[in-house]
């Protein structure tokens, strides 16, 4: 050791008489490129989900409400506010972001002298490192949760074809509980769901490997999981918080797997529902399908006696009549529908109300009805050669495929349409010719171009993965007829559908047109309802839009022991016509005990 | 490295062997022959340099791992003991003797894990934990960081919370029950 190094700690007793100094940034060194600084999050990526809030290890991070930002489907509106007492920087709340929109800058410099300030709410509260884009991100490649779903097995192309065979597999146990275990549980999706089902409460279930409760939070909102388990058409999963990077969480078919997995002989047990007291009161239930369904189990849970008329002879409206089988196999209808009728509902079938039965006579033999008979009638194009013999409704072939009649089926066929029926009446065309001529040679066109189909985009590549041709953006002109006979459909290509001021006005390129050959046309370019049933008392009911009766948001009409809902008021869909039969229910025990 | 290895398996058992790296070898020894084998990497074997003494919580074995990482400047090689101990009554005899650097690391994992090296000179001397601490080994792994933070340190006044989907509920449905 030299003298120098002895003697250098003295030195610094040179300073002892020196006035001090204080600089409160005397270096001005920017952090690291991936410093963990202050937060920053692009608000309007955000949707609030509360991730970041719940995986907090120290508490510090609370969803709070921010002006001007409300809640919109998919986006609760709040956003993460931090409080700088308790964050440790350990940056979880990074890598845990449904939307990748929360970061930290590498800025770590800030000084105040009011505690106060360092509560705040990253993107929204002004602060200088709002546009430092350097700092802490989270990595690609880097996720705490699987951002692909877990596959799901389904029958090989050449499989299906030629059957009615349940094409979705199912999950097994160990396949739901790795997709349930990709939940964040935010609880984004319940708003959008029109039944309003707690998701991720059943989801946790799963997870847990209690399926009882899972059944039991199911049939709190829904009481034909086994249908909606198959052909929801899941408005929860286009707003799941996983959507955002990556794909969205299969809440349906995990929905499905909790229903599959227990026997409907167990349901009462599981439910709950072995004794109910009886209220004495009747209600009328016009139609089978689900909102039908629904009202029925809500209205036998709370003591009343239904009865559902139903003109077909078996219940579950358009879900065994317009959906096929490949889809949705009868027999879980009727397991859903089984469940009800223990409950005491009793059926009445091929009763059309309003010809068999009128209405006025249900009016007098119960309390209330229900009214909830869907859409069953096909639209036509109408445009020249429509009326020919070999022009049909997909809805009615849909609904002869279901009572086991045997179809005219052409060789080659042409459906107009680009909905969910088309893709089901498409579909089921070419399974019936393969069985039938060994080949396809069906082609299914429409309005709207490709990529904006109305149908589910798994439809639409399913339906080609089965060799039929989906030709979209042509719109019908003629269906030509020679000698009797039906020779093809000429199209136009559709340049736009909508004028501008948004009504439904498709315009087309006159010289661009094309045949496309057929012996048999089917269109399925929407359904529209038989109201018939209440021509009676039409002057007493109010009409809005579109020819829809108006009704309370209790699904309550202006005549009061008539509620009317499902697909004919709002849908169509099925889940819909669940809410709306629920919420029915529920305001005509309000309405009959208010009586 | 495969010659060390050999050379140890003569003198006492050796569980598992991992050759991680051309320069970088695991071996697992049982709990009573861990100072012995760091003893004889140091004294025969060359490994002169402690890199490190850490623990892995093998919480659903019930066990802790911990790991000797040995360096041997002269070959620039690496050799890692690892010693599995009971979680429940976790205790290891100390190897200070041969590191003095190993008294900060067995304090270390005295306070973070909850192990005990009995006759090493700092056991339960405050690390870097202060001594108003009041909760269990952090660095275990059913340690509960959140439930601590929230039963430890008060609620800043004036912070409230709102549940995405109840506010959902609140503003898009409030008709539901």
């Amino acid at each position: 050791m030299s003298l120098k190094d002895v003697l250098m700690p003295f030195t610094a007793w040179g300073n002892l008489f020196k006035e001090p100094v204080t600089v409160k940034d005397s270096r001005n060194v920017e952090a690291a490129p991936r410093y963990r600084g202050f937060h920053v999050n692009d608000v309007d990526t955000c949707i609030g989900c509360g991730t970041c809030e719940e995986i907090c290890q120290n508490a510090a991070i609370d969803l709070v409400e921010v002006a001007g930002r409300d809640a919109k489907e998919g986006d609760s509106g709040l956003r993460p506010m931090i409080d700088y007492g308790r964050c440790c920087w350990c940056a979880l709340c990074v890598d845990v972001c449904t939307t990748r929109s929360l970061g930290m800058s590498n800025e770590y410099k800030w000084v105040s002298s009011d505690p106060e300030d360092f509560r705040f709410v990253p993107g929204v509260d002004e602060k200088s490192w709002n546009d430092n884009n350097k700092g802490y991100f989270k990595m690609d490649g880097y996720d705490l949760y699987s951002t692909e779903r877990v596959e799901m097995g389904e029958l090989h192309p050449e499989e299906r074809d030629k059957s009615f065979v349940e094409m979705i597999q199912g999950f097994s146990k160990e396949q739901a509980q790795k997709e349930a275990d990709r939940c964040v549980a935010c609880g984004i999706c319940t708003a959008t769901c029109p039944a309003h089902m707690g998701i991720p409460q059943y989801i946790e279930a799963i997870r847990n490997d209690d399926l009882e409760e899972g059944l039991r939070i199911l049939y709190e909102t829904n009481p034909l999981p086994e249908i909606c388990g198959r052909i929801c058409t899941h408005k929860c999963e286009t707003v799941c918080s996983l959507n955002h990077k990556g794909d969205p969480l299969s809440i349906r078919w995990l929905k499905r797997y909790i229903a599959d997995q227990i026997p409907e002989s167990k349901y009462k047990e599981i439910l709950e529902t072995e004794n109910i007291t009886k209220n004495g009161k009747k209600v009328a239930i016009v139609g089978a399908g689900p909102a039908g369904l629904s009202a029925a189990h809500y209205l036998a849970l709370m003591g009343y006696e239904v009865k559902i008329f139903e003109v077909q002879e078996a219940p579950g409206g358009m879900t065994r009549y317009g959906i096929p089988e490949y889809r949705l196999p009868y027999e879980m209808i009727d397991k859903d529908v089984d469940y009800i009728k223990s409950l005491g509902v009793e059926f009445q079938f091929g009763t059309r109300v309003g010809v068999d039965v009128p209405l006025e006579t249900l009016e007098k033999e119960f309390d209330a009805v229900f009214a909830g008979t869907g859409l069953h009638l096909g639209r036509s194009t109408r445009v020249p050669g429509s009326d020919h013999k070999r022009v049909y409704q997909a809805i009615d072939l849909l609904r002869d495929v279901s009572y086991g009649k045997e179809i005219d089926l052409a060789e080659k066929v042409v459906v107009v349409g680009g909905g969910n029926v088309a893709m089901d009446i498409t579909r089921t065309i070419a399974r019936l010719q393969n069985k039938k001529f060994g080949k396809v040679n069906v082609t299914a066109t429409c309005l709207e171009a490709e990529g904006s189909m109305p149908a589910d985009d798994e439809e639409v590549i399913e339906a080609r993965e089965e060799n039929a041709t989906i030709d979209p953006g042509w719109g019908p002109q003629e269906i030509i007829v020679e000698n009797g006979e039906i020779k093809g459909l000429k199209v136009a290509k559709c340049l736009r559908i909508f004028d501008d001021e948004g009504r439904f006005n498709p315009s087309m390129d006159m010289e661009n047109q094309k045949v496309f050959e057929a012996d048999m046309i089917v269109e399925s370019i929407g359904q529209a309802m038989d109201i018939s049933y209440t021509d009676n008392i039409k002057e007493k009911l109010t009409f809005g839009p579109r020819g829809r009766i108006q009704v309370s948001p209790d699904f309550q009409s202006n005549i009061p022991w008539l509620f009317i809902g499902g697909d004919i008021i709002q849908g169509p869909d099925v889940i819909h016509g669940i809410a709306n039969g629920h919420k029915a229910a529920k305001g005509i025990d309000k309405f009959l005990k208010s009586k | 490295m495969k010659d060390i290895v050999e050379r140890i398996k003569v003198k006492f058992p050796v569980a598992a062997v991992t050759f991680q790296r051309k320069d970088l070898t695991f071996i697992t020894v049982e709990k009573k022959h861990g100072v012995e084998a760091v003893t004889y990497l140091r004294d025969v074997e060359g490994f002169t340099h402690l890199v490190i003494l850490t623990a892995v919580d093998w919480l659903e074995e019930g066990e802790f791992q911990l790991t000797y990482l040995l360096n041997n400047p002269q070959a620039k090689q690496d050799m890692g003991v690892r010693v599995r101990i009971d979680r429940e009554n976790a205790e290891m005899q100390t190897a200070h003797h041969l590191w003095p650097a190993l008294v900060t690391y067995e304090q270390e994992l005295n306070e973070m894990f909850g192990i005990s090296f009995p006759g090493s000179p700092r056991q339960g001397v405050p690390f870097i934990l202060d001594e108003s601490w009041q909760g269990p080994p952090p660095y275990r792994r059913d340690f509960d960081t959140k439930q601590y933070s929230e039963d430890t340190y008060f609620p800043r006044p004036g912070r409230t919370k709102i549940d995405p989907a109840e506010h959902m509920k609140k503003k898009l449905y409030p008709e539901a029950e």
